[in-house]
């Protein structure tokens, strides 16, 4: 033992005058770190309840709950995480996969109670002292466990596009598809949104695993037209999908259309079930579109004898004659409806009810009536000049396109609408080599048409006028008709509603062009329905009434489709059918 | 060699075995005594004891108050962690591993990090990489200054104890800041690292360091040159090189008894083929002297902090993207990842079968032998009063040892 | 791996698989009845003097269980796992506690947790850190935690949770007829 070692112990005896290191809590407190993992706050009108905290959640802390305030709808369960301290580990990982980033924690780590019940909380809905604490953790900048970015479509370039009616959009490869399908939470909130409520997760989920199969026949329970549908909806669940909160929604449409794409038609029998044995009852449906078909086939799965009669020379409907090919080329139409057919759904041709056909025939001769006969006379612009040669409507332009004939549109062309028909016929249009200007009355965001339609018209080069009111037509010099519009100020509704586009008096532009198309909207025809039913049927400003089978007052008659729902869109016709056909079934199971 | 158990393998104890009357028969490699005989007292040291070996105890089989038999009993801290990670997702395995190691948490994360970027095919940015370099080595400092009051106080030296624990929850006040949490730091990812340095981390944390390294002096004064310290310590728990295979011995206690090994130099992972360091070796290989190799290798963690400071980028990305980790699904494969952790070779297994969980997760703490292999033969024939000393100079840390 | 050593194990020991990681990690596997013949043989022979690790790996779906002795040598600064399948109902396996006097840790906590037994393994049968239990070994894939945890612990009272997608069929769209 050496000298130093007895006196070493002592030389560091400065530190007895030291101040101490402990701090004298609760006089001194010391707040957490800007970054500290505290208690939980949640801005819950931010938040939507998708359960992807409760999802990541090792702990099994986090349960869904309502609150008092927050109320359903559409891409917001109404629903609040409630968090259990008992399990919490404080991880944040809640914090980090929220996709509304909603989800924080505070920098407070203090919180005393004698009652254990209230560590089970919810926060942002509970008064606490740390809910606007603007420190502690948060997922910064740089780092995310999920992605906000969709995978981009393939699709043909504009200058191409412009020039040709093959499909635009190309869609997914394998790789892509998975890449995209990775990105859904599976939260489920988009099921509500969908008209037909389809099982979007289930599909997408399908999709992950590679098994095109199962994803197949999840998307048949909803909905018969996917080949259709997975290129042409209006995808209302793209616009509550959580991941929008993160920047794009999952391309739903396209995943679909990518589970149809990857099955050859043929093999849909082997995969899809055929249904119940028949059981002798007959149904007749009028109008071959998607809510006709549709109806058609889960009533042949469920038994029923089908017979559609349409007026057409193909099936299909709108998705047939008023969808352009470049957007859905007809050969997927026929996938789609060769299927229902193999299951023994007759459909007649040419066959219009009230002409070729009596309506009574149809009621006497089934058991019950499914019609959806859809809005086919587009409304007039009324100005005038309309009846000149060179205005036709969008439809009818459509309809010529599909059925093969080259309709007389000359050089220049003004669309007046701003729904996907207008777009379609400007798009069409635009392909037949026409200058195009697109006419609408108020301001391309409140076009009803799908955004992408507008964004890719004008990219193909249609020029939007907007608050744009055509006043007259008349006969051109040097074109074939001059289209006379004016300048329209938005004013707003005393009311609350939209606003309205005002004529600005005096205002008054000419365009000179060869062909004007009116595309405003059309209406439904009710010719075909003979008095004593049309008197048991109920109507509202042109549509029919239904109950929630989609039964009309008739008992024996029931309606779908544009003419039933305000949304207009094959999908919605789509879940009609479906909805009438289980009506139809339950109505012919009480006799 | 098998029937003499494993005694003949420690010089010095197995001398005192040989030559000690008192000491009960080897049979089938475990002491047999007869306890009726009165001779020998049974007591338990442990779970709850202040000598900081964590909650882990020692039945002592004593003939006066010397140690004839010993037998670890872990367990006081099993959760089942393997078990639990084979019905999580990978990410949901997160915030679980650092709870392996309770004083330094982020060798698990990193080590989980690793294995599961090294299945997945994923690279963590260089930024990345340098953080977490800096965590480790903040983390072992963290670490070895718990230790520290732990080996101080199980020889009844409480001063140096409190000094150090407060050293090391100045290291965890840096923690804090970076990665939000005290202890369990949850800040490895897989993918990189959760967050970028804050900003004015560097000099809060050279500043830190500052306060440390005069500790160490004054530990180093106190303790190290503290004739009670030398007296209780040396010569206590050699180690014999020829066992240091035999039991799987890694780290300090390898090095104490002279075996030039340490994984950073041996297969440098993340950045540590980009410091400048020397392996820190001893000769006695007794307790003694493992404190001596750790002291120094807190001296070196603290210059390697320095330099990890001077060296990493000052700006980029610190986290790949990774997959959606709600279905994420790791290609299937095997990989063993290893560390050198304060106490020695860390390690991770990974068993994936393509699933989004893992098929299995091995975690090799080097606690496992340490604690239980080598510590009951090596308390064999001590004093009862060193037991705790003992125990601490190799560095247990039991949740390793049961996962 | 070299590949020497690999060709000089696949004749002596019947190795095969060789899967090889990187420079300083490689797997091989070997049948059961020559596993310790060729572990003792790496340690003594092939200078793979460490044990890092002894565990089994569950492939409840073939009936087996692999287990994995990871040695390494520090000479050769090169990992080594020896895979070694057993049939899961036949679960008698070698010992090499007189190889690593460690290896009776791993062999008891093996014993505890997979139900494999190591003949002549000093103090198999004792307790590792289970002590009392009864049911099958914990560590075995068909050992359900949730469900164990379920039998044997009460849940917190009030809590509930709701699905986010049934929840909102009840609460927007209730009566749809296409939905049920």
């Amino acid at each position: 033992m050496s000298l130093k070692d007895l006196v070493a112990p002592f030389m560091v005896w400065g530190r007895a005058l030291q101040k101490p290191y402990t701090q004298k809590n609760p006089i001194i407190t010391r707040p957490g770190a800007d970054r500290y993992r505290g208690f939980h706050v949640n801005d819950i009108h931010k938040c939507v309840g998708c359960g992807t905290c409760e999802e990541i959640c090792q702990n099994e802390a986090i349960d869904l709950v309502p609150v008092d305030g927050i109320e359903t709808k559409h891409g917001d369960s109404g629903l609040r995480p409630k968090i259990d301290y008992g399990r919490c580990c404080w991880c944040a990982l809640c914090v980090d996969i929220c996709p509304t980033s909603s989800l924080g924690m505070s920098n407070e780590y203090i919180w005393i109670d004698s009652n254990p019940e209230v560590f089970r909380f919810i926060p942002g809905a509970e008064n606490k002292t740390w809910d606007n604490s603007k420190k502690g953790y948060r997922r910064g900048e740089g780092y995310d466990l999920l992605e906000g970015q969709r995978v981009p479509m393939p699709m043909l370039s504009f200058e191409e596009s412009q020039k040709t009616f093959i499909e635009m959009v190309q869609g997914f490869s394998r790789e892509q598809a998975l890449r995209e399908a990775d990105r859904c939470v599976s939260c489920g909130l988009c099921i509500a949104t969908c008209p037909a409520h389809m099982d979007v997760p289930g599909y997408i989920n399908a999709i992950r695993n590679d098994d095109m199969e199962e994803g197949l026949r999840i998307v048949y329970e909803a909905n018969p037209l996917p080949a259709s549908c997975g290129r042409v909806c209006s995808h209302a669940c793209e616009d509550v999908c959580v991941m929008k909160h993160k920047g794009d929604a999952l391309s739903i449409r396209w995943l679909k259309r990518y589970i149809v794409d990857r099955i050859y038609k043929g093999d849909y029998e082997k995969i899809l079930s055929t249904g119940e044995a028949k059981n002798g009852k007959k149904v007749a449906i009028i109008g071959s579109g998607p809510g006709g078909l549709a109806a058609a086939y889960y009533l042949s799965l469920l038994g029923y004898e089908v017979t559609v009669y349409d007026s057409n020379e193909k099936a299909g409907g709108m998705i047939r004659y008023g969808i352009p090919e470049y957007r859905l080329p007809y050969e997927q139409v026929d996938k789609d409806i060769d299927y229902i057919k193999s299951l023994g759904v007759k459909i007649v041709q040419n066959t219009k009810i009230g002409e070729d056909l009596d309506f009574m025939e149809l009621y006497n001769n089934n058991n019950a009536v499914f019609f959806s006969t859809g809005l086919k006379d587009p409304y007039g612009l009324d100005i005038p000049g309309e009846e000149f040669p060179g205005v036709t409507s969008g439809l009818s332009l459509l309809d010529d396109v599909t059925i093969g004939k080259t309709p007389d549109l000359g050089k220049s062309v003004v669309v007046v609408g701003g729904g996907n028909v207008a777009m379609d016929a400007a798009r069409t249009s635009r392909r037949l080599n026409c200058e195009v200007t697109i006419l609408y009355r108020r301001r391309i965001e409140d076009m009803p048409a799908d955004v992408e339609e507008i964004h890719e018209s004008q990219e193909e080069g249609c020029i939007i006028e907007t608050q744009a009111i055509p006043l007259r037509i008349v006969k051109g010099d040097k074109t074939r008709l001059k289209l006379y519009w004016g300048r329209a100020e938005m004013v707003t509704d005393p009311k609350g509603g939209r606003p309205r586009p005002v004529l600005i008096e005096g205002s008054e532009e000419v365009i000179e062009c060869d062909t004007v198309i009116p595309a405003i909207g059309q209406q439904a025809d009710y010719s075909f329905l003979p008095e004593e039913i049309v008197n048991n049927i109920k109507f509202n400003r042109g549509m029919v009434e239904v109950n929630e089978y989609k039964q009309t007052g008739d008992l024996k008659i029931f309606a779908g489709g544009d003419i039933v729902n305000f949304k207009k869109d094959a999908i919605s016709a789509i879940a009609n059918g479906h909805s009438a056909a289980k009506g139809i079934d339950l109505y012919l199971n009480q006799l | 060699m098998v029937e003499k158990g494993c005694a003949n393998l420690f010089t010095r104890s197995q001398k005192h075995i040989n030559d000690n009357p008192k000491l009960p028969p080897i049979v089938n490699g475990r002491a047999k005594y007869n306890l009726e005989s009165g001779k020998y007292l049974k007591i338990w040291q442990g779970p709850q004891h202040p000598g900081i070996t964590g909650n882990m105890s020692l039945e002592l089989t004593v003939c006066g108050d010397e140690i004839v038999d010993c037998k670890t009993h872990v367990g006081y801290l099993h959760r089942g962690f393997e078990k639990l990670m084979e019905r999580r997702k990978y990410m949901q395995c997160f915030p679980i591993v650092c709870r392996i190691a309770v004083p330094e948490p982020d060798f698990n994360e990193y080590l989980f990090a690793a294995t599961v970027e090294e299945l997945a095919g994923i690279e963590a940015p260089e930024r990345a990489l340098w953080i977490r370099t800096l965590n480790l080595e903040m983390a072992r400092l963290a670490s070895f200054f718990m230790w520290l009051g732990g080996q101080s106080g199980s020889f009844g030296m409480n001063t140096q104890g409190q000094w150090t624990v407060t050293m090391r929850d100045y290291i965890l006040d840096r923690f804090e800041e970076l990665s939000g949490g005290r202890i369990y730091h949850m800040y490895m990812i897989p993918g990189g690292v959760r967050a970028d340095l804050p900003s004015g981390f560097e000099n809060r944390l050279l500043d830190t360091l500052k306060t440390c390294e005069k500790c160490l002096d004054d530990v180093e004064l106190t303790m190290f040159n503290n004739s009670i310290f030398k007296k209780r310590s040396k010569g206590l728990g050699i180690i014999h090189p020829d066992i240091v295979d035999e039991f799987g011995i890694t780290g300090p206690n390898a090095r104490a008894a002279g075996f030039k090994r340490d994984l950073r130099k041996d297969e440098p992972y993340l950045k540590y083929d980009q410091l400048d360091f020397e392996i820190i070796t001893g000769i006695d290989s007794d307790a003694y002297t493992r404190a001596r190799v750790r002291l120094q290798e807190m001296y070196q963690s603290i210059d390697l902090i320095r330099q990890i400071l001077a060296k990493m980028p000052k700006t980029g990305s610190f986290f790949t993207k990774l997959p959606n980790v709600l279905h994420w699904n790791i290609p299937e494969g095997q990989i063993y990842k290893k560390a050198e952790c304060t106490r020695g070779e860390y390690g991770y297994y990974l068993r994936s079968d393509g699933s989004d969980k893992p098929r299995r997760i091995y975690v090799r703490g080097p606690s496992y032998t340490h604690a239980v292999s080598l510590m009951e033969r090596l308390c064999i024939g001590g004093n009862i009063s060193d037991t705790a000393g003992l125990m601490v100079s190799l560095h247990t840390y039991p949740p390793e040892v049961e996962r | 791996m070299n590949i020497e050593l690999y060709k000089n194990l696949e004749n002596s020991f019947g190795v095969t698989s060789l899967e090889v990681k990187n420079r300083n990690q490689s797997y091989i596997r070997v049948k059961k009845e020559m596993a310790v013949p060729l572990i003792t043989h790496l340690k003594l022979v092939e200078s793979y003097k460490h044990l890092s690790f002894f565990t089994i790996i569950d492939q409840i779906e073939k009936g087996e269980f692999e287990l994995l002795y990871m040695l390494h040598s520090y000479s050769r600064n090169h990992d080594l796992g020896i895979i070694v399948s057993i049939e899961r109902h036949e679960t008698d396996m070698e010992s090499i506690h007189h190889l690593w006097p460690a290896a009776e840790t791993y062999q008891r906590e093996l014993r505890e947790m997979f139900g494999v037994e190591f003949p002549d393994s000093p103090g198999l049968y004792e307790n590792f850190c289970l002590e009392g239990w009864e049911g099958i070994p914990p560590m075995r894939r068909e050992f359900d935690t949730k469900r164990y945890s379920e039998d044997t612990f009460y849940k917190r009272p009030g809590r509930e949770t709701n699905d986010p997608a049934k929840y909102m069929k009840e609460k927007i769209y209730p009566s749809e007829a296409e939905t049920w």
